[in-house]
Order: C-alpha cells, then structure tokens, then sequence
C-alpha cells in the first residue's frame, strides 16, 4: 500500500500522463505513423523518450481471416514468441501484425531512436486504443534485438497474443517492461475476446466518427454489450474451468465444438476503477478474470453500463490526470486485498476465480520446489552414469556399446538408472505441456544444464536400447519428425538451442550414436549412394566439431566402439577426413593406456 | 501443512456452455418440428442446417401428447438385447426405459440408414431432442458410439432438454459419459418423472423404477443460473428434490425462453452472499451452485467434505503422475528381466531359482512382482468397467506389455503356489482373474503365425518368453500326476486319470516345442521339467516299458539339446 503506480510498474510517474497525452494525440493523427516526444524527469533530470503510434478503427485493421485474425509469429524478428516444448507458437492478431509492418521501417530508422540509445535514454513505445497492438509488438521487437531495454505504455489498447505469447513474455522475463492502463467498463480491451461481427462493427464505427470528427457526437449503437461481453464471459469461464481443476470430461467435447478467442492478456494490468483507485495485477489469469467480472452487470441498467462501456475508452486523460497524483495504488498479488475488490465491485464467484487463479501461481511454485527435490536425485543418478562410462572406458569397450551388450551387473544398473531418470524428466515434460510449472523453467540457467549434462550423457543410452533391440522395423529410424526419440530430449535440446540463439535441430551431438546406426543400416540396405555419402561426411565433420567443443564424449574414439569399428570398415574413397580421424583415435588410445597404467 | 484450496466448477463449466451458442443451435429448430407433431409420438428430422460448414444436427422431435403424458406404465425398465453392447464386462444386462425403448424400436429400420448416413460425415454432429425425443437423441447416440471406429471423422455431441431417466446402465467408466449433455430445468417434472419420491403416474411400479442411473452431464437451470453436474448421484438427488418441488399441472417448460434467460444472467454479478470469504472454496462454491439452481442445500442432505475428498484423490491422478508411473512399471520389468539373466547365467531356468532358493534378490523380484501386479490389476479392472466395444480399444494399446507382463511374472505366482508341496491345481483353484482376461484378450487379437512367423521364432527363441503363462502349472500337475502313479495308496481310477493327464501332457509339450512357444530353459539341468521327465522316465521304464510318444521320443533322443 501507499506505492504509487510508476515504483509498481518501474517508471518515473511523471512519464505516464504525458505518454497517454500522446498516446492520445497519435491515435488521432492518421497522417503520422507515430509522434514522438522527450520528457525530462525534474528530480534527476533525465529524459524519457516516448514514441506513440497512430489508431485506425477500420473494421479491416481489427479483424481478418481466419476468425480472429488468428497468426502464427514466431518467425525472424520475434523468434522467442513460441512454446519450447509442445505448444507451438504464438499467435497473434494478424491485422494488428501487418499495421505494425508497415510502421517499423521508418521507427528503426527515425533519428530520435537512434539518439536515444545513443544517449542512453528510456525508450518508451506507447500507444491508445488500436494503437496500442503496435506498442507491444515494437517493444517486443526491440527486446528481441537486445537494445536497452524499452517500455511500452498502453491505454485501452485491445489484446493482441493468445496464451503462448504471454507465456513466452514471462519466460524472457519481459512481461513486466508491459504496462497496460484499463478503464472498469471500456469495452475495447474486452472487444478481442469475442468474434467480429457486426456488433463489433458497430463500436469501431461509432469511435471512428466519434475520432474524425471530434465536435459532432455520433449516436452511440446499443444491444452490443450482451453479445460481446457474453463471448468474452465464456472464455472467462473456460479459462476458469482450467483454473479451478476442472474433471468433466464433458469440457474438452464442448470446446472441440465452440470457437473461442485465443487471446489472452500479457504484462502488467492496471485498472481504473473509476473512483480514483488504481488496482495494480501481474498475475496473467487474474487479469482476465478482472477484465471480465469487473464489467459485469450489477444493479445499474444495461443501456447504463453499454454507454459507460463506450465512453470510458474516451477517458483515460482525465481519469489519469486524477489517480496519479495519489498513492491510492494497490498491487493484488500476493492475494486479494478485499477493500480494492469493492472498488472493483467483484462478486463471489469472481472472487473465487480469482483465488483460483492465484492457487494456480502458487501450486506452479510448489511444484518447482518439488522439483528442486528431484535435482539431488537427478545429480546422484547422473553422477552413477558417470562412474559407469568411466569404467566402461577402461574396459576399451565405450559404455555405449557396453549398454549395448548387457551383459554386465553394470548394464543393468545402468539401465535402471536410466529408466528412473526417464521418469523424471516425463514428468517434467508433461508438467510443462499442462503449464505446471513456472514460465521461465525453460529459461534458467540451472535446469538448462542439467538437462545438457543429462541429455548427452544418457540418450546415448536409448539409442543404444533402440537399436539393441531393432527397434527401428516397427517405427523407423529413431529421428525422423515426430518420430521414436523421446520428447524429454527434444524438448531439453530446444531449450539449449533457444539459450544459445541457435537455430531448432543445430544442437543434435547426443544423437550422434543414432546417425551412425542408421547409416550402418542404410548402407547394407542401399549401398553408398550420394545421399548416403553426404551423410557419412555430415558425420565425420560432427564428430570433429563435437570432440572439439567436448560437446561430444571421446568415448566414441575407442578402438572397439561401434562407431570406431563402423567407420573402419568404410571404403577409404568414402572418408575424406580419414587422417584427422585416424589421429583423434589414436590420441584417444594413448590416453586411456596412460589412463590404465596410472 | 494445510492442504491447497480446492474449487467446484459447476458453475463456470454451465457458464460456459450457455454463453457458447452449441445449446442455442441444438435448440433452434426443436419448437418449429415440434408443433407439426400432435398425430405421431416421434419423428426423426436429420438436417444440415449449418451456420459453420462440417455441421451436421439432428433432431428427434415428439408429440407434445407423447411428452406431457408418457405411455401408461412408462417408468418401466425393460431389458433390451438391442442395447447390450452398453454393458461393461463386468455386469452383463441392460434395461431401458419401456417408452423411450418403444419409441425407438418403432424408428429403428429408418434410424439404422441414417447411422449409416452419419458416419460417413467429417465435422461436428449435434443430436438433440426434447423430452422422449430426446431420450431418442440419447440412444440414437449411443448405437452410433458403438457403430464408430477411430477412423471415423463425425465428432457427436448428444444434448436433451428436459428427458426423462433413461436407464439402469451407468458410463462413469466410459469416454463415452462425455458425449451427453442434458439440459434440465427445475420447473420441468419430466427430467424426474420416474424417481420414486416424484407423483409419477406410473405408481404402482416404484421398486422397479428406482434403479434409473443418469449418465452424461446435467445443465440444471432455475431462473436465476445454472451449474453442469456429472456425478450420478447428487444429480439423482438434485432431480429428486426438485421434481417433488414442482407444483400444480404438468407444464411445459419453454427452453428457448430460459435460454435467453440464462445468456442474460451470465454476465450479470450474480448473487451477493453474506459471510465469510476465503472459508473453504470448494464447499462456498458448491452452495453457490445449488443456490443458484434454485436447491437448498439442507433440504439435499449431500456430503459435501465427501466430495471434496473425491475430488481431491482425482486432483493426484495426472498426466505427469502417469508418465511417471510408466516408467517405475518399466523399471520394474527390467528389474524382472535381469533376473531372469542372473538365473540363466547360473544355467537355471528364473522359475526354478525362485520356486527353490531364497536370497535377498528374490525378496526384490517379488516386490518387483507385486508392484507390476498392482499395476496390471488395476489397468485390466478399468478395461472391464468400460463398454465392451470402448474396453477393446482401450486395452489394444497396451495388451502386447500386458502379454510380456503375463509371461514374466505369472511363473512366479505359479511357482509360489507350489513351493510348499501342497499345491494342488492352480490354474482353476487360484489362477487370478486378471492373468485370465489377458490371455483371453491376447488370444482374440493374436493373429495365426504363418509359417514365416515360426521360421523367425526359431532364430531367436533363446530370448523369448515361454508363450503359454501357466506352462509351469501343467508341468506341476505332471509331476503331481507322476507321484500319484508311483503312490501305493492311489486307487486305480486315480491311477488312471493320472496316466491319462500325463499322455495329455506330452502331447501339449511337444506341440508347444514344436511351435517354438517354450523358452529353451526349460531343459536345463535340475529343472522342473527335466525333474518330471526323470520321474516319468523312471516310470516308464519300470511299468509301461513297451510305451512310446513323440514327446517320449524326443526327450530320450536327446533332441532337446539342439533346440534354441
């Protein structure tokens, strides 16, 4: 209590009222893309540089095919806007993403820009209304290119990512460089979550007279409220559905034959309540809550609450002008505080969703916790492994092909090891799939590596249970898309390769075992066709790259391994790297002798 | 430690659904065939009204007569052949509500071309009905359930609005349960016409009536919301309560009226309870729920900390707790498999290591055992609760581990069996149910080897398991039968019937070698197997010299030694 808005949202308070001033202003200048302006801050006299776009209320800069104007993103400039494990990418509203398309040619360019990071000034993006969507997306886009670390304002600006994107957002750790300003009843933050439609049509028309020409007041279209915010109410409830634990199964039927909107609110919420408060929400599934159930229908009229929900996105300035001032401020999470809610003037049911919502959060960090439980087991099992590949190595066999023969006490405690991690790391995967655990699991640094360490250590291993078992007659090779590896693994190759900023598929050093056993298939089954050809010399030069960043374990040099034996046996016409192999090999030998004697 | 908050759903699932339109649609065209209707009880009208392509919805329409008063004695339950593919395994008969049951058999040549007509559709497909009609709808969806495999691309959705009770058969266990949604509101008295405490006009019959299950989901609607239950019996309870409720005439209930009541109250706040927020979330929202569908929770006399204990035991089970527990069963067979490779490496067959020694491995590969059969118990036991149809396909996904399960681990039960001595026939006086269901299954979906099949089994029978899982129990019985021969006290009739056992039994061995269906471990020294052949050879010379059998051949020739 008693913070004002600018320390919740971590920017000089001074900054907001004249971004939304100009926020304003460009929504309405169609002529410029976007305006810009400095704000000196008086008590360290710094500057602020805010760049706000212009609006369009065209049903067409709203909507597009397929419904929902549904896009997928995740391609060159905003590459981390995906799921790292099965979700796919993020989807956005495409008419929104072409609006912004055609803006950032000339942003990237503009001179204020270039200053501004020059002079290590804060960039602010801002936008009102439609120009809000481009807001976001050009912050996004200067986030992903690694410029300082921009804001982005936003004041009654509609949704623009569904439930992948904000997820991304969270896993960089983005969201909250997201400020995004609601009025209790505006209805154009709402208007995303339910289809285009003639209702919708309706509102944009009104504003885009109302807009163009500011001293006639157009008459305001009623009978909307119903249709939008009913839509808008069931993905409410679906989402709290979610929350709450729902077990009908009858839930996914009845959703295989709706279509809801997918998107879904991101960053930090801040909502207006009308009466001077300002009620700050981070939590992604309480804002939608909030967004819902705040507008509900109480004892005022229905015509009542369509016309505030019409005028209220007309009054941001005034409404700002009066909350900023004040430190009446005050953040829900960590619990709803029961006197902001009256502001809000939630009912029960909302209150449950929202607990809900909050459960949600604190059962994802329970379930971290649990996790973090597991790592020490997770350690003792690898560390087991690691032991067995060193005497594995004594033995000149690799414990590859030691796994590979079980024949030893050995391989099969390795094989218990094995199976016991695997069971881990599935659960892991599948708690991710269903949002279990917290966003940015993917995207910490511990459980990266340990997921390498356990990725290139024992998925060697499966390979070997794989192929030891011919498996590949009834499924096909053990990478083919989709196909036989295990999803723990690709899932924990992505997120290296995503950490790295590399590209999908760039990271495969532990499949390495699988490429040689297949090309020893493939060859006594076609012969050395070029394909076949190109991939022997794809391996030779994976195996030099890999032995040479240690990304790869030596003990595929052993001179029994088969890979060794493998790769002997090629004609020599077929090795062009055969001297720079023949060395690691032999090094490799020497060490172990050493090794041995020592 | 307090335990994490729970919450009921109810609420927002009815939310949904009534906000969605899919309720609206199924309703639409209902009233307008329903009015053409007074001379017939029920019609069929199959239509592609489609405001979304790949939309297919069918109506069953009733005579308002046939609705306000059901057929004389209506309430009877009949049992009907022509639905006992409902019927899980486990309890085999069937009984359908007569009216619903006449109805349909009236429909049924017109209704099995137009199942044949649907399935053949791509999209969604939306059955629904009012009252009978609706109760119609409902088994028209079930023959259709039944008539679908995974190929097919028609994706049902069944939606009643205000049937009656239909049946005696429960889907709990069944996917299927998801595909009903039954609207009911609680001024309608058909939804509980046939419950006991309700003034059916049926009176004389109540004894038999009260055994109705509903299945599906319930929307339960009064004028002021809604809440989405599919627990059968609070539903029971709830439509008890509130047919008892209903006063004056039988009235009919306007669907589409409170439909575009219930869109309005959906975004409205709601009620404003007094009281303590944050007690207890689950219980808060289950009394909300009911409150809203117009029940007075003391009036219902339901265990909501009951409910809230089941739905907490559900809340464990989930997919990351499967993949898990996949894997331990993984584990546990790998751990089985080892075994089996000690014994052989000490040139003993894994039955007789675990029927004669008694070290600490064989305390593990029991405990191994148990939690396997733990598993395999329960995966067998949901497999049976599901109609027959669904229980196949469920159990083809898992039926080949379930086979190697069986394979691995039943010798072991046999072997426990008879290590005492005092074991006497254990495939019929022990033999666990699960082992039988899984053989059964396994040989209703073995396909005949053919001949390549058995050259293949030759190259590797070293590694395989023995295929038939009580091989070790037939060899028991035979060394149980040789003893018998050999025992002065025996009388001749058993003497015989144990001669007569053990010609039996070579020749199932011989055929089993001939198949290759044996592990090759069982000719190993000191075995069982090769313990009963020292017996019977022994008896054999001594009693029967001049006797002969393939099996007998084989064994004295020593052509075991180049078998595997």
């Amino acid at each position: 209590m008693g913070e004002t808005v600018g320390n919740l949202i971590g920017l000089n308070d001074e900054v907001i009222h004249p971004a939304a001033t100009l926020a304003v202003e460009a929504h309405n200048s169609p002529s410029k893309q976007f305006l810009v302006k400095k704000i000196k801050i008086r008590h360290d006299l710094s500057s602020v540089v805010v760049f706000a776009f212009s609006g369009s209320m065209l049903p067409k800069d709203w909507s597009g095919q397929p419904t929902f104007a549904k896009t997928e993103i995740a391609t060159g400039e905003f590459r981390s806007l995906t799921s790292l494990n099965d979700g796919g990418d993020a989807v956005v509203n495409g008419s929104f993403l072409r609006r912004f398309k055609d803006v950032i040619g000339n942003l990237s360019k503009a001179k204020e820009l270039k200053e501004a990071t020059e002079k290590k000034r804060q960039v602010v993006f801002a936008g009102y209304s439609s120009g809000g969507p481009i807001a976001i997306l050009a912050t996004l886009y200067f986030l992903e290119k690694q410029t300082p670390s921009p804001r982005c304002l936003t004041f009654g600006s509609p949704l623009v990512g569904d439930r992948i994107f904000g997820h991304a957002l969270r896993r960089e750790g983005w969201s909250d460089y997201f400020t995004h300003f609601v009025m209790k009843y505006d209805i154009i933050p709402r208007i995303m979550l339910s289809p285009s439609s003639t209702e919708h049509e309706q509102i944009l028309d009104y504003f885009k007279s109302k807009f163009d020409r500011k001293n006639i007041n157009p008459a305001p279209p009623s009978g909307f409220y119903l249709t939008v915010m009913g839509n808008a109410s069931s993905v409410a409830s679906y989402e709290a559905c979610r929350l709450m634990g729902c077990r009908n199964p009858s839930l996914d039927i009845i959703k295989s034959f709706i279509e809801l909107s997918p998107y879904r609110p991101s960053g930090t919420y801040v909502f207006c309540t009308g009466n001077g408060n300002l009620v700050v929400v981070k939590n992604p599934n309480a804002v939608l809550q909030i967004l819902i159930h705040c507008a509900e229908l109480g004892e005022s009229n229905t015509a009542e609450v369509e016309k505030r929900s019409l005028d209220e996105h007309s009054a941001y300035l005034s409404e700002l002008k009066d909350c900023l001032g004040m430190q009446a401020v005050v953040s829900l999470d960590g619990g709803p505080a029961t006197a902001t809610l009256n502001d809000l003037g939630l009912s029960p049911q909302a209150m449950l969703c929202l607990q809900a919502a909050e459960e949600f959060e604190n059962r994802r960090s329970r379930n971290l916790e649990n996790f973090r439980k597991y790592l020490e087991k997770v350690e003792v099992e690898l560390e087991k492994m690691r032991k067995y590949k060193e005497n594995a190595q004594i033995s000149r066999l690799g414990y590859y092909d030691s796994f590979k023969l079980q024949n030893e006490d050995d391989d099969f405690h390795a094989n218990v090891s094995r199976l016991e991690l695997a069971g881990i790391w599935d659960e892991i995967k599948e708690m991710l799939k269903e949002f279990e655990l917290p966003d940015d699991f993917e995207k910490k640094r511990e459980i990266i590596d340990l997921g390498t360490k356990y990725r290139r250590l024992v998925e060697p291993l499966d390979i070997a249970n794989f192929y030891r078992h011919s498996k590949d007659k009834e499924t096909g090779a053990y990478v083919i898309g989709g196909g036989p590896r295990p999803k723990r693994y690709r899932f924990i190759q992505r997120w290296l390769e995503h950490d790295e900023k590399k590209s999908f598929g760039s990271r495969s050093e532990s499949l390495f075992w699988a490429d040689v056993e297949q090309l020893g298939i493939d060859i006594k089954k076609k012969g050395y066709l070029q394909e076949i050809e190109e991939r022997i010399q794809q391996v030779e030069r994976n195996l030099i790259a890999w032995i040479g960043d240690r990304s790869l374990d030596d003990d595929v040099l052993l001179e029994n391994s088969t890979f060794v034996k493998w790769w002997r046996d090629l004609p020599p016409q077929h090795k062009p790297k055969s001297d720079r192999i023949e060395k690691l090999i032999g090094e490799m030998s020497e060490r172990v002798t050493q090794g041995t004697k020592i | 430690m307090s335990q994490a908050p729970l919450f009921s759903s109810a609420g927002e699932l009815a939310n949904l659904v009534v906000n969605s339109n899919l309720i609206d649609v199924a309703w639409a065209n209902i009233p307008e065939i329903q009015i053409g209707q007074a001379a017939f009880p029920c019609s069929v009208e199959p239509m592609d009204y489609s405001p979304t392509p790949n939309r297919t919805i069918v109506v069953f329409a009733s005579s308002p007569n046939g609705t306000q008063y059901p057929l004389p004695e209506g309430g009877h339950l009949v049992q009907s052949s022509l639905f006992q593919f409902l019927s899980p395994n486990e309890c085999p008969s069937v009984s359908i509500n007569r009216a619903a049951l006449d109805l349909f058999t009236s429909l049924e040549s017109q209704l099995h071309g137009l199942k044949t007509k649907l399935i053949e559709r791509e999209g969604q497909l939306i059955i629904t009905g009012h009252s009978l009609g609706g109760s119609v709808a409902a088994l028209f969806t079930l023959c259709l359930l039944d008539s679908m495999d995974k190929k097919s691309k028609c994706r049902p959705i069944c939606i009643t609005f205000g049937s009656p009770l239909l049946g005696d058969f429960d889907l709990q266990h069944s996917q299927w349960n998801s595909f009903f949604l039954h609207v009911v509101s609680n001024k309608d008295p058909v939804p509980g016409l046939f419950l006991p405490s309700s003034r059916s006009p049926s009176t004389s019959s109540h004894s038999q009536t009260s055994v109705y299950k509903p299945f599906g989901t319930y929307l339960l609607c009064s004028e002021h919301g809604c809440a989405c239950f599919d627990d059968p019996d609070l539903i029971l309870k709830i439509l008890t309560v509130a047919s008892s409720e209903v006063s004056g005439e039988l009235q009919v209930v306007d669907y589409g009226e409170m439909l575009r009541n219930l869109k309005n109250k959906a975004i409205w706040k709601g009620p404003q309870l007094a009281g303590e927020r944050y007690g207890n979330s689950f219980s808060e929202g289950i009394v909300m729920e009911l409150e809203t569908i117009g029940i007075d929770t003391a009036k219902l006399n339901i265990d909501i900390n009951g409910m809230e204990r089941e739905a907490r035991s559900l809340t464990k089970k989930t997919k990351a707790s499967e993949a898990k527990k996949l894997n331990d069963i993984k584990k546990a067979m790998a751990n089985l498999e080892w075994y089996k490779k000690k014994a052989e490496d000490e040139k003993k067959s894994y039955y007789d290591c675990f029927r004669n020694e008694d070290k600490k491995r064989h305390v593990d590969a029991k405990n191994f055992m148990e939690e396997l059969t733990i598993y395999w118990e329960d995966m067998v036991a949901e497999a049976e609760r599901k109609p027959q149809k669904e229980g196949k396909s469920f159990r083809t996904g898992w039926l080949f581990a379930g086979t190697t399960y069986r394979r691995m681990v039943e010798p072991l039960d046999i072997a426990d069996f008879y290590q005492g001595g005092d074991g006497r026939d254990y495939i019929n006086s022990k033999r666990s149910q699960h082992y039988k269901l899984l053989e059964q299954w396994y040989k209703e979906a073995a396909k005949p080897p053919t001949r390549e099949d058995l050259d293949s089994k030759k190259k590797k029978v070293s590694i395989l398991l023995t295929e038939d899982s009580c091989f070790w129990a037939h060899v028991e019985e035979a060394i149980l039968s040789c003893q018998s021969l050999t025992n002065a006290t025996s009388t001749t009739k058993q003497r015989e019937s144990s001669w007569e056992n053990l010609v039996m039994f070579g020749e199932y061995v011989m055929e089993q070698i001939e198949n290759c269906a044996v592990s090759p471990e069982i000719f190993l020294n000191g075995s069982t197997f090769m313990k009963w052949w020292g017996e019977y050879k022994a008896y054999i010379h001594n009693f029967r010299n001049f006797y002969s059998s393939r099996l007998v051949e084989y064994m004295k020739r020593g052509s075991y030694n180049q078998y595997g």
